[in-house]
């Protein structure tokens, strides 16, 4: 049986090759089905990593409150009509909520930041003392600031990885000043490196300014959120009290509706699984019907090489093959190209998948791989069946007779 | 000893709702190492006949001995099984793989046979061998003479070491030349012990037979003896 299965497969490579044009043309389908699947999953591979990398960075165990609810698709002017988030909400928070660990104010706006001759257009925050605790991040080099800092409005900063990077390279930036809108600041800390939020925006050149000096210097009305630290294992809790605080502090009547809003990342995660659902949709019915047209192309195909080969099927059954053994022959033909038509999808995706890391770290997912290759095999054995059972079934007398 | 025996085959087919009696009753007993050649004109059931004998086909009524076993009542894998070890046919048209070597072509059987790599390389180049093609074991058949595709053909019927060997117009597409020298390989295979059917419709060819039998509306009108 193991021999018959050589021979086979060389005759299914010999007639592989021998039509090479009409082969790739048959398989096309099937490389565009294995291609597209396989692509999906290294996409969304990529996805996830870049997602819970980011995910990780806003931390799970936070309650933004600020003005506008992610993903709501509120119109920007009833957002506008919302009272701002105001800095005395941290010690009212703090004082009503039995849940909250830290709050921390975050100020946010584009500013220019310099060092010598070197420049940075980039996100400047500004924030209190509690900030650390708020994110996932950590101070590399040097300290955060103190609430005495924030308090008295001390121009001091901790600046993100870039930033050090690009202004100080290897040097040591503790101590040092650099101008931010062309105020001085001293450098007193340093954030380890983050990578892309999203795959898109780096978080890593980035300033932050006590809120204090932050206020004082770039705005005093500006946009703030307030980020407000819960135990992990209390979140729905901490969001049910979080409303009636905010409630209570906007001095909302029943009737009234809510005028801010609390967000979580899970609302990052709804949205998220939303897209992969979509993605993942899409790739597969391109995959079903690349597969299904793919599998028709190789059925026709295998029809023709039937046909064509019929003298010679006649003269095998002559010389000893039986029914099987000729379908066996055919079918292996049929699962070979679709074989080689998935491992040309793989080294595609392979090809593919180098260049899509590089805007955001991905891999072809090696079960994904194996699971398309089996999947050409099988589109081969059912599209490959008829003309096997076809070909197997021809009498040898009219075979040998057939012109 | 008997090799093969038929007993009042008939073949029947219904072409257009009429009956045609492909072989009409047929009988006859084939000895080991015979040389038969079977005769008569077109239509007479001498292919039909050679089919049957080679197991290609199956008789609508009669018995069919080969080697003492019923043929006619074996299923697919048991008559491909006789076909490959016990009968080696030679075609008018040599019905080679265009694709595969001479070596390759002859190993055909051997797989199917499921005979190891190593044997089927030996065993194929005896064969080529024996029919005088030892420096053209790589050659496509599009690379061969006439005369030198039919003598492939003979080997891949000889690899297996067959009970008989059915060659239908062996000569039928080959000058007189090359004819001449497929029909020496036939006589000395003979001499060393195999069985031989030939068809064909040209005297000169049955001329090679010790027996000659001629079909006529498939039956058997003449069987006949004689000297070489």
């Amino acid at each position: 049986m193991i021999l018959l299965f050589i021979e086979n497969f060389r005759i299914s490579l010999s007639a592989v090759f021998a039509n090479k044009l009409r082969s790739f043309l048959t398989a096309l389908g099937i490389v565009i089905g294995v291609l597209s699947v396989t692509l999906m999953g290294t996409l969304i591979s990529g996805l996830d990593k870049t997602f819970e990398s980011s995910m990780s960075w806003l931390g799970k165990d936070i309650l933004y409150v600020s003005r506008y609810e992610w993903f709501s698709g509120m119109e920007w002017w009833e957002v506008r009509n919302r009272p701002r988030m105001r800095s005395e909400y941290v010690d009212k928070i703090k004082d009503r909520s039995d849940y909250a660990l830290t709050v921390s104010p975050v100020m946010q706006r584009g500013a220019s930041l310099s060092y010598e001759d070197k420049k940075a257009r980039t996100e400047i925050f500004g924030t209190n003392e509690d900030y650390m605790e708020t994110i996932t991040t950590n101070i590399v080099q040097g300290r955060f600031f103190t609430r005495n800092e924030d308090r008295s409005g001390s121009r001091v900063t901790v600046i993100g990885d870039g930033i050090k990077e690009a202004f100080f390279g290897d040097k040591d930036p503790i101590g040092k000043y650099i101008k931010i809108d062309d105020i001085k600041f001293r450098v007193i800390g340093v954030l380890e490196e983050q990578g892309k939020f999203l795959g898109l925006m780096s978080v890593d050149k980035q300033a932050i300014l006590p809120l204090g000096a932050f206020k004082r210097i770039f705005s005093k009305r500006g946009w703030m959120r307030l980020s407000v630290k819960v135990p992990p294992d209390k979140m729905d809790e901490s969001l049910d009290e979080m409303y009636s605080v905010m409630r209570h502090i906007r001095g909302l009547r029943p009737d009234q509706a809510n005028d801010f809003a609390i967000n979580q990342t899970k609302l990052f995660e709804n949205q998220y699984n939303t897209l992969k659902i979509a993605i993942a949709g899409t790739g597969y019915a391109i995959t079903l019907l690349s597969l299904i047209v793919g599998g028709i192309g190789i059925m026709n195909i295998m029809f023709v090489s039937v046909k064509e080969r019929t003298r010679e099927i006649g003269v095998r059954k002559a010389i000893g093959a039986t029914k099987g053994m000729i379908m066996s022959q055919f079918l292996m033909e049929s699962v070979t190209i679709c074989s080689i038509a998935g491992l040309v999808g793989l080294l595609l995706a392979y090809i593919f998948s180098i260049f899509i890391n590089k805007f955001f770290p991905s891999t072809l997912p090696i079960t994904l791989s194996i699971y398309a290759i089996l999947m050409s095999m099988a589109v081969g054995m059912i599209s490959g069946f008829i003309p096997s059972y076809r070909a197997a079934n021809l009498d040898p007398i009219d075979s040998l007779r057939y012109e | 000893m008997t090799l093969i025996s038929l007993k009042n085959i008939f073949k029947i087919y219904n072409v257009g709702g009429e009956e045609v009696r492909a072989l009409d009753g047929i009988d006859l007993d084939i000895l080991e190492n015979e040389y038969l050649a079977i005769m008569g004109p077109s239509g007479s059931g001498k292919s039909t006949l050679m089919n049957m004998i080679g197991c290609l086909d199956t008789p609508t009524s009669g018995i069919y001995e080969f080697e003492g076993e019923m043929v006619q009542v074996m299923d697919d894998s048991q008559l491909a099984s006789i076909r490959n070890r016990k009968i080696g046919f030679v075609f008018q048209t040599f019905n080679l793989l265009p694709k595969a070597t001479a070596q390759h072509n002859v190993e055909i059987p051997l797989v199917y046979a499921n005979i190891q790599k190593k044997d089927r390389t030996k065993m194929a180049t005896d064969a080529l061998e024996s029919v005088g093609l030892a420096d053209r074991l790589h050659h496509k058949p599009n690379e061969l003479s006439g005369g030198q595709r039919q003598r492939v053909a003979i080997a891949r019927a000889l690899v297996n070491k067959p009970s008989i060997i059915l060659a239908d117009e062996p000569t039928g597409n080959l000058d007189s030349k090359s004819g001449s020298e497929i029909m020496t390989i036939l006589d000395d295979l003979h001499k060393n012990g195999n069985t031989i059917i030939l068809v064909t419709h040209e005297d000169d060819v049955a001329q090679h037979a010790h027996r000659i039998i001629r079909l006529f509306d498939g039956k058997i009108i003449e069987d006949s003896k004689q000297d070489s």
